[in-house]
């Protein structure tokens, strides 16, 4: 039988402890999932397993033991590891089947007739096997992640370590992506070692290892994890005190309310909550805003853009209301960002009309009248880095013409009620990514916009800070009436919009409320299930 | 309109200080580059190593030898053989080496023609000629042949031909250009890298003022480097004679920093991160500073280059400071070079501006 064992693996870059004392064993045909926030140590524990990097403490994979790069050099023809980050380990210039030789070539493996069919099977189960021409650079997201997979595959490798593959890649994508490493467990009986922050995902492994400031602090199956915090999962509900997320309440001490079935961000929370590194309440005042004569803040009529003869979006419509959060959601390449861009004003519009509070907007004036009534939040919260928080919003408040006083009071104002003030005069890079979307949110909220537009800002962000933000949305939507539209990855945040509009090669396919969906599709039990029907 | 203008410039000023490394290179390339540049190239010889291979028996030979002295010359080393001469300038020991045949002296004193055979390491070319030159000197001078013609030179606008300043002078209008272009460039390509593009497309301000306003604070970075640079090292250390206005060299330099700006804001347009803006700067700053007259002079280029350098505003700029600052030429006569550095250099601004505002 298989085994790897790792070993009191500690890895530290100069002073600096990346993870310490990881033990851990694994049996063939095993999956393994490491979760835990970004930085929590995961893709350096899988450095060192896959021998790219100097670690103490060993790692014995099958009777090779290793505790250096050096040392794990006889590993190398049966390991495989794939880094973090999409289409990484591809050529933009090469072809799918180039791709394939090229690694068969550098792996020295024999293209008998045995390999062929591997190959064949591999392209087959990638559903690449009728793009084998096409350049790697021209293919979507999902397909280079694919075809990385089966790059990596092609040698047959005992130990397959994969840095969070399914991150950014679409649901669709992502499913046929597990379709195969489960193919490849069952029938090589390859041990793989995965971390995703997909937390559906995570639940399907055999076994997980939960990562937090460098060090594992739980292991098992995800059964058996839930079990440890069911004790402190309650159901939401306000004021009854502990942490209120938008489903469910979590709280160290007993409380007098039912308790909720636990989920796997459960986790996170119940350990935030053990270390003391929540985030202070965010309390919004209740806003009393300008009574707007119609609800519609916000209408494209047949918004059309090409590029050459390519269509990207096709007479699509939208309607965005006063204290609604819509959700704009379709695979890569479904035309998500050019629409927004059409929305915002960046993309001039080939085709239809956009209105803003009833009126159209037509030519540069309309369209700077636009931006004036727009919030934006960019994707990673990215504002000026060389700038204190407070500086920061000053400047804000000065491009978008806020009278000095005014905007004196509204940063103070936004920063007690989001709680950011004790943050104020630190740099944005110092400071945790939860303080970052609060700021980064009220410089988008300063001028009073009636639409608040959010590009994935999700992407990429941990379990914690993901419901935190989510939390916060809803506040904004609820106290003061904000319209807001979100694009996003994934299919969880859908349960969290009011309505939701799909988009598919350009086109929209559905545009409905999240309860008239779960109506219409009475056996989904996740919005996932519902988008996947539209996309098969 | 004017609040948000100078709220820009601020905030850019704010974020260069900010960024102490990159105030470090502006303060180097102004000060400490500018110095090195003015007083490490040397053309005139200094310690060149002399061998000599004596066939006459000393006299004459020995009276020219003891004219090669230092600073210019090491004691000359005496070879026995023009072979032994010959290898010791192979293995670069020495870099000139003279030859007095058995009949030089014979020759000389009898006001024969004599020949003094000289051997020179070329690959050293200039340090080389000149030492050539200082040697036909000293025979000159010793052979007194009666000539009537005595050459009396008057040295006009740097009268101790000294090229440390006009290196000084020329570097500092390089490293103008060059760290206009890059900072101008990256003002923009930063905000590509840290994400904040799109929040800057969405500021309800006409494009052309936030533009304006970005170029206009690097413009102050680098007049303030000019500055710093001009007081310190180019009138303090090297006493270049300033005989024109400094005002017309700071309006000219105004001028001409905003052609280079607008070099900056085209690279900005195309780079996507800031190691692009590096390789592309380096890639137009060279036929600039080529086509400018700042390393040949623009009368020894080849014609097709020559009409060129009409391109180039780096050309009149230099013309124009080297006139202020030696030739002292009056405001009233420098307009060729305001002309040219305001036409070639607003063509410039006008078509980067352009470039980088097609992407808002």
């Amino acid at each position: 039988m298989e085994y790897l064992s790792v070993e009191n693996v500690t890895v530290s870059y100069g002073i600096h402890v990346a993870i310490r004392d990881a033990t851990f064993r694994a049996d063939g045909g095993e999956i393994i999932g490491f979760i835990g926030a970004d930085g929590s140590g995961k893709s350096s524990l899988m450095h060192a397993i896959a021998g790219v990097g100097n670690f103490s403490g060993s790692v014995r994979f099958n009777g090779i033991g290793y505790r250096s790069a050096k040392e794990a050099e006889p590993l190398k023809p049966l390991c495989a590891f794939m880094p973090q980050g999409i289409g990484l380990v591809l050529y933009e210039m090469l072809s799918v089947e180039e791709h394939l030789d090229f690694f068969a070539d550098i792996r020295a493996i024999k293209p008998d007739s045995d390999f062929l069919a591997y190959r064949q099977r591999l392209l087959r189960m990638a559903g690449l096997d009728k793009f084998t021409a096409r350049r790697a650079g021209d293919l979507t997201g999902g397909m280079m992640q694919k075809l990385s997979l089966i790059c990596t595959l092609l040698h047959r490798p005992r130990l397959l370590i994969l840095d969070e593959p399914t991150t950014g890649v679409d649901p669709l994508s992502r499913i046929e992506l597990w379709e195969i490493l489960d193919q490849i467990r069952r029938e090589e009986g390859t041990i793989i070692l995965v971390s995703t922050a997909y937390m559906q995902e995570a639940a399907r492994m055999d076994r997980l290892l939960l990562f937090d400031a460098g060090e594992i602090i739980a292991s098992g199956t995800a059964t058996e994890l839930l079990e440890t915090v069911r004790p402190m999962c309650y159901l939401p509900t306000p004021g009854s005190g502990g942490v209120r997320t938008f489903d469910a309440t979590y709280s160290l001490q007993p409380l007098d309310i039912p308790h909720a079935e636990p989920t796997l961000e459960a986790l996170f929370f119940v350990n935030a909550l053990k270390n003391n590194r929540l985030l202070p309440p965010v309390t919004l005042s209740g806003e009393e805003k300008i009574p707007f004569s119609d609800d519609v803040v916000m209408e494209a009529r047949g918004l059309t853009k090409r590029f050459g003869d390519f269509v990207a979006n096709d007479r699509i419509d939208l309607n965005l209301r006063r204290g609604e959060i819509l959700g704009l959601l379709g695979a890569n390449g479904a035309g998500k960002t050019t629409f927004i861009k059409m929305l915002l004003g960046l993309h001039p519009i080939d085709g239809g009309e956009l209105f803003l509070l009833g009126k159209p907007v037509r030519n540069a004036h309309d369209r700077r009248t636009l931006k004036a009534s727009i919030g934006y939040v960019s994707q990673h919260f990215a504002l000026y880095g060389d700038m204190t928080v407070r500086e920061n919003l000053l400047y804000f408040a000065a491009i978008r013409r806020i009278p000095s006083q005014e905007a004196l009071e509204k940063t103070a104002r936004y920063a007690l009620e989001l709680g950011f003030s004790e943050y104020l005069d630190e740099m944005p890079s110092q400071l945790p990514l939860g303080i970052n979307q609060r700021f980064s949110l009220a410089a988008a909220l300063l001028h009073d916009p009636h639409v608040l537009f959010l590009d994935e800002p999700t992407s990429g962000v941990d379990a914690i800070a993901r419901a935190q933000f989510w939390q916060l949305l809803i506040a904004l939507k609820e106290k003061w009436k904000i319209a807001i539209l979100i694009t996003t990855h994934y299919m969880s945040e859908a349960e969290y919009c009011d309505r939701i509009v799909l988009l598919r090669d350009g086109a929209k396919v559905a545009d409905d409320t999240l309860e008239r969906f779960y109506a219409a599709h009475p056996d989904a039990e996740t919005f996932e299930d519902i988008f996947l029907e539209y996309y098969r | 309109m004017n609040r948000i203008f100078w709220t820009i410039v601020a905030k850019e000023l704010l974020a260069f200080i900010r960024s102490w490394q990159l105030v470090l290179v502006v303060l180097y390339s102004f000060t400490v580059n500018v110095y090195i540049s003015g007083s490490g190239i040397e053309i005139k010889p200094r310690n060149v190593a002399v061998g000599y291979v004596d066939y006459t028996g000393g006299g004459i030979s020995q009276k020219i030898l003891s004219k090669l002295h230092a600073p210019e010359f090491l004691p000359p080393r005496r070879f026995v053989s023009q072979e032994a001469l010959s290898r010791a300038i192979y293995d670069k020991e020495i870099i000139v080496g003279i030859v007095f045949g058995p009949d030089f002296e014979k020759n000389w004193r009898r006001g024969e023609k004599s020949s003094l055979n000289v051997l020179l390491d070329a690959t050293a070319a200039s340090q080389a000629y000149t030492t050539l030159s200082y040697l036909q000197n000293i025979v000159l001078e010793l052979s007194r042949s009666g000539m009537s013609v005595d050459i009396a030179s008057h040295k006009l606008f740097n009268p101790n031909a000294d090229n440390h300043t006009f290196m000084a002078l020329t570097e500092l209008l390089s490293v103008t250009t060059m760290l206009c272009v890059i900072l101008t460039a990256v003002v923009f390509v930063r905000e590509k890298e840290q994400g904040t593009w799109d929040i800057m497309l969405l500021m309800p301000v006409d494009p052309k003022l936030i533009i304006l306003a970005k170029s206009f604070s690097q413009v102050l970075i680098i007049l303030s480097g000019v500055v710093i640079s001009l007081g310190f090292i180019v009138l303090g250390v090297f006493s270049t004679p300033l005989n024109g206005s400094f005002w017309a060299f700071a309006l000219l330099t105004f001028f001409y920093i905003w052609a280079s700006a607008g070099i900056g804001l085209f690279i900005a347009a195309i780079a996507r991160d800031v190691m692009q803006v590096a390789q592309l700067s380096i890639l137009v700053m060279m036929p600039l500073i080529f086509l400018s007259g700042a390393w040949t002079p623009i009368y020894a280029m080849h014609p097709a280059l020559q009409a060129l350098s009409l391109f180039s505003p780096l050309r009149y700029y230099i013309e124009g400071t080297e006139s202020i600052f030696y030739r002292g030429t009056e405001w009233i006569d420098l307009w060729p070079y305001f002309l040219g550095v305001i036409l070639v250099g607003g063509l410039m601004y006008w078509i980067g501006f352009r470039k980088i505002g097609r992407l808002f």
